[in-house]
């Protein structure tokens, strides 16, 4: 009688306590369902413990009978419990068969209280005493239930559940999960229903022991919900440790993080995000204030980019430029991610902010350098080409000149020699087609590089040549707009000549807008099929250099048919209107 | 060395050119003789005949500046008059600073060349007579003895035979003498051009 108290009690206390623990994570944390689902389990078995001492310890049939009945109420929290915990935490299971699991049970409950004493009995007649664990128990006797047989079918179907979410988690890869939560819970499931049944029909000497069973399930999953803390505590190791990179990684680099919440329209940042972007540490950022420090002309783009990035889900990866109260000029490059809420709606943006200025600044130079170096070996070819030519046609030119003259003079004479006079007439046409070649080999040193046709796709050419002029806008803080058709007919031409047009075209434009303050400078690259042509049109919005120019378009008119009518004599493979 | 006509030396690569400024030169009066290369020039530049020379600043070889170089270390100076294709600042600066008589573009105006010409073979007439007479004063002067170019150190700062004598511890009488040897040897009358010809003589060593 000892041994039962002893070993049942601690059975109870056991799962009481397991019971309290995951309870007070589910109250902590209300998402948690399967730490519910796993205290009301745990408190079941604890309570079916109860019935059992209670039946074991039973002086009457009738007390008997009532302890049997109750045990239905903990038995049915059990398999509920249980059937939800394996869908929820195993993330297994058909829904389909948890319903029929769980409905089978409910009847067999209300059976268990509408139908004869209990699910068992429908009359318990006697009670004898069986000898267990060195003392003595009460077993029933008296005359079965005809409905005994539901309650083995609705432990079959929890079986099959079982069986059909292990072998999911099986599949999935978890073979550890499967062999010991769905592995045990079947094992345990199906001895306590068979050692439940042999014992109440009499064909063994026990009592009933469903707890002890039950509890072995309890313990399984306990274990498994154990493995998961100590997971979570490692992955929280993990994070400190990453956490701590991070803030080096803000602390060394120029590096911003921030969070944009969209509910309350609101920026939370690093402190040394606020530095970066100009805040105090106590200020309030909402995104308006935020657009505030940008450059007047990146506000309308970053919009644009945000909304595209939370529209698509994308991620937002951009440079754009900072004015800082102080009239300062930071360039900060910007990743970030928008996050979603379980209805799809767009809930935060979070990134960081990269401080670039060093970088750009060091672009521009750089750009600014090879610009002045392009310049100054277009000035000293042109230069080393105009001396050369003027040495070279002056030496037959001063020939010509000293001849003509001396000519003049041996004329002066009453009896000039016309022989000598000849002589230099036939030196004169010598030299004068002396200068006609150097002129030839100038024009031919001139034109050295042949065209080479070929398909040229002006849409990516365009865009080629966009890149290279972008620098040399950015720097004179011209915004280059580009309205370039992805579906623009392939053209023939000769890419370089057709590059160096547009480049020219692109260059003068933004030399047109050099000295204007007025308006923001602008210049919009276009480009149309037109008739069998395709028309790349260069606009801005500058006032030009003569007062009547207001603005300017410059075209370059390209078509593949008439060019190869129109061979290679033309300098240029494209006819360009200046304004 | 004297009498003899001047000669404009023309230094050109390009024989078309030569030819035809030789001509103009030659229709002009002037006596003239062709070169086609620096070196060609600098092998006979026979510097005792008077003129000058016009030379191509640009040449393969030995260029303009190297045949003025060249001559500059003769230190017989014959005036240059460059010519060029082109003029540059630096090459023309370079050019000048050596000496150069003149810097023409080979289009220079007719006038432009020959009055560089004129004016290039009068300053060397004007040098010639100049080197020609330091010369004959130093020759005269080399005459003297030691003693007696001592003693016209003294005379023509003005001292009496006394003073002299007392001086350089001789005698007056041998004084006298000398004063006479000296007079002679440089054919002078009297101690006042004597005088003279001593300042012109020192005048043209100084300069």
């Amino acid at each position: 009688m000892h041994l039962v108290l002893i070993i049942w009690s601690m059975v109870a206390s056991a799962c009481l306590t397991l019971a309290a623990m995951h309870l007070l994570v589910w109250w902590k944390r209300r998402t948690a369902w399967a730490n519910l689902l796993f205290s009301l389990a745990a408190i079941a078995t604890a309570a079916m413990g109860g019935c059992e001492v209670w039946m074991m310890q039973a002086e009457t049939p009738a007390q008997f009978a009532t302890a049997l009945r109750w045990i239905h109420v903990p038995i049915w929290v059990v398999i509920v419990a249980l059937t939800g915990f394996v869908l929820i935490y195993l993330q297994a299971g058909r829904l389909w068969l948890a319903w029929i699991v769980i409905t089978l049970r409910t009847c067999v409950l209300l059976l268990n209280f509408l139908v004869g004493q209990n699910l068992y009995f429908l009359e318990l007649t006697n009670l004898r005493t069986i000898p267990f664990l060195g003392g003595t128990v009460s077993a029933p006797e008296g005359i079965l239930n005809p409905i005994l047989y539901t309650g083995l079918v609705s432990m079959v179907a929890s079986w099959i559940f079982l069986a059909d979410a292990t072998r999911t988690v099986w599949r999935r890869g978890d073979r550890r999960q499967a062999m010991v939560v769905g592995g045990s819970c079947i094992f345990f499931a199906l001895t306590s229903t068979i050692q439940g049944s042999l014992a109440i029909q009499q064909i063994i000497n026990q009592p009933v022991m469903l707890s002890l069973f039950f509890m072995g399930i309890i313990a399984a999953m306990a274990s498994e919900m154990a493995r998961t803390t100590v997971q979570a505590s490692q992955l929280s190791d993990d994070l400190s440790k990453n956490e701590t990179w991070l803030d080096l990684t803000a602390d060394s680099n120029d590096v911003g993080f921030w969070l944009w919440n969209f509910k309350t329209n609101l920026i939370w940042a690093t402190e040394r995000s606020r530095q970066l972007y100009g805040f105090s540490t106590d200020e309030q950022i909402s995104f308006e204030a935020f657009l505030s420090r940008l450059h007047p002309d990146d506000r309308d783009w970053v919009i644009q980019a945000s909304q595209k990035s939370l529209h698509e889900g994308a991620d937002f990866r951009y440079d754009y430029r900072v004015v800082l109260p102080d009239g300062r000029l930071r360039w900060f490059r910007v990743l970030a991610k928008p996050f979603f809420g379980p209805s799809g709606a767009s809930e935060r943006m979070s990134g960081i902010s990269i401080d670039i200025t060093l970088q750009k600044q060091m672009e521009m130079e750089l750009q600014q350098k090879r610009n002045e170096l392009t310049h100054v070996c277009r000035v000293t070819t042109m230069g080393q080409l105009a001396s050369t030519l003027a040495h070279e046609l002056n030496q037959p030119l001063g020939a010509i000149l000293r001849n003509a003259e001396a000519a003049e003079l041996f004329l002066q004479n009453p009896s000039p020699d016309l022989d000598e006079v000849r002589a230099i007439l036939a030196d004169i046409r010598k030299d004068d087609q002396r200068a006609g070649k150097v002129i030839d080999r100038m024009r031919a040193m001139m034109k050295q590089r042949q065209a080479e046709r070929s398909r040229l796709d002006l849409t990516f050419m365009t865009r080629e040549v966009i890149t290279l002029v972008k620098s040399d806008a950015e720097k004179r803080q011209v915004r280059l707009a580009v309205d370039i058709p992805l579906t623009l007919p392939p053209v023939h031409g000769d890419r370089v000549q057709l590059q160096q047009v547009l480049i020219n075209l692109l260059l003068n434009a933004l030399d047109a807008l050099d000295s204007n303050h007025r308006v923001k400078p602008l210049v919009t690259v276009a480009a149309k099929t037109a008739d069998a042509a395709v028309e790349i049109a260069v606009s801005d919005n500058g006032t030009g250099h003569l007062p009547h120019h207001h603005r300017g378009t410059r075209r370059a008119v390209v078509g593949g048919n008439q060019w190869s009518r129109r061979g290679n004599l033309h300098p240029l493979p494209a006819d360009c209107e200046g304004r | 060395m004297n009498g003899t006509a001047p000669i404009v030396r023309i230094v050109d690569d390009d024989a078309s050119f030569l030819t035809a400024v030789a001509r103009l030169l030659r229709a002009s009066g002037f006596a003239v003789k062709t070169f086609a290369s620096a070196a060609e020039f600098l092998a006979r530049p026979e510097l005792d005949i008077p003129g000058c020379v016009l030379v191509d600043l640009q040449m393969p070889g030995l260029s303009g500046l190297d045949l003025q170089e060249a001559l500059a270390r003769e230190g017989e100076p014959l005036p240059v008059i460059f010519l060029t294709g082109q003029g540059d600042i630096p090459t023309s600066v370079k050019a000048m600073r050596q000496g150069a008589e003149d810097f023409l573009t080979k289009r220079a105006s007719k006038e432009a060349l020959l009055e560089a010409v004129n004016r290039a073979i009068q300053r060397d007439a004007r040098e010639r007579t100049e080197h020609g007479r330091i010369k004959s004063l130093k020759d005269l002067f080399n005459t003297l003895r030691p003693r007696e170019y001592e003693v016209l150190q003294h005379v023509v700062q003005g001292k009496l035979n006394k003073q002299i004598a007392s001086n350089l511890g001789i005698h007056e009488r041998t004084v006298k003498l000398h004063r006479t040897a000296i007079k002679t040897k440089l054919h002078v009358d009297s101690t006042a051009e004597l005088t003279k010809l001593w300042l012109e003589f020192d005048g043209m060593q100084g300069s």
